[in-house]
């Protein structure tokens, strides 16, 4: 069956690029979550779902990259060639390398796809394989690119690479230990009511928590710091200038903020 | 099914081994969690009835969203 056409050839290239290119952004979307980048301009939560949603799409390119190479038959790249190493007779080591990279790309997808029903750990160690995989693409990309070999190709692969090799060094310098500290949407969401987290739900922890703070041991003067009540506050809580309100200091104030 | 009554509550769980402290659960569930100061969750320790969708809702994201796992929807029998 000669199913050939310089138009597959010509998908397999363009598809190629543009998987890369993504491939960078998920690796790099992915070390910002990783090193609790967010939570001021743009949420932690909005990064991860980015970082879900452009690996979607790129696997979505690197599948069509996949079919347009095997359905070609100009090349002698079968579909066993895509999964199993040196296979193929057509440039045997970059498509092997390619390969390699597929299957690690595969189980970092179907692990991500299964998270719920693995343990975390499992997870988090298949994931490590998402670096091995872009190793893996940019050798791929520089030993089979046609169009990867000089000029502008050979400038995005090694932007590409730059990225994440960067991307690496910073995941592995500016890693947290563990919490990172306060998204800021805390202190937005307190800087709407005071000092008091106040919530549009009905069920707020707010007023869900106000019986339970009555008895608490601190005093009760503490516990109603509101900018709403008419009580008199300390002249200290009332200090802060600029959207964001001071954090009270003092563990009885902080309590409130419960 | 699909006609299962609303009445009970729930509890959104931590689990405080897995937790990092990624605070992605205060983003996405911010009516039912809120953060100490280092970022780690504290989560309502009263029940929310099962019939707060809009807060179910929340806890499904957090859930979903917990880059660690460590959260999980408890449900409980008796009316909150």
């Amino acid at each position: 069956m000669a199913l050939t056409s310089p138009y597959f050839w010509y998908t397999t290239r363009a598809t190629g690029i543009v998987a890369l290119v993504l491939f960078t952004l998920v690796v790099s979307l992915g070390t910002l979550v990783a090193n609790r980048i967010g939570g001021t301009i743009v949420g932690r939560f909005e990064l991860n779902e980015l970082h879900r949603s452009v690996s979607i799409v790129a696997m979505v390119f690197l599948f069509i990259h996949i079919l347009t190479t095997v359905a070609d038959s100009y090349v002698s790249t079968g579909l066993i060639s895509a999964f199993i190493p040196m296979t193929s007779s057509f440039k045997r080591m970059p498509v092997a390398i390619g390969a390699v990279g597929f299957d690690l790309l595969l189980s970092v997808w179907v692990s991500s796809l299964l998270k719920v029903r693995i343990a975390n750990r499992s997870w988090r160690f298949i994931h490590w394989f998402g670096w091995l995989a872009f190793t893996a693409a940019i050798a791929h990309a520089f030993l089979t690119g046609t169009d990867t070999r000089s000029g502008a190709g050979l400038v995005l692969v090694g932007a590409c690479a730059g990225v994440v090799l960067a991307a690496a060094l910073w995941r592995y310098v500016g890693r947290p230990a563990r919490a990172a500290g306060r998204t800021a949407l805390s202190p937005l969401a307190a800087a709407k009511g005071g000092a008091v987290l106040e919530y549009p739900h009905s069920s707020s922890p707010a007023a869900r928590l106000a019986p339970r703070s009555t008895v608490s041991p601190f005093p009760a003067a503490d516990v109603s710091i509101t900018e709403r009540s008419p009580s008199p506050s300390p002249p200290a809580a009332r200090a802060s200038s600029g959207p964001f309100p001071r954090r009270p200091q003092a563990p009885s104030a902080r309590r409130v903020r419960r | 099914m699909g006609m299962r009554r609303r009445s009970g509550g729930f509890l959104l769980r931590v689990n405080p081994i897995l937790c990092d402290g990624f605070g992605h659960c205060h983003e996405l569930a911010p009516e039912l969690v809120t953060t100490d100061e280092w970022g780690y969750p504290i989560i309502s320790p009263t029940p929310v009835p099962l019939a707060n969708m809009s807060a179910l809702e929340s806890a499904r994201y957090a859930v979903r969203g917990c880059p660690r796992q460590a959260l999980r929807i408890e449900r409980l029998s008796e009316p909150a």
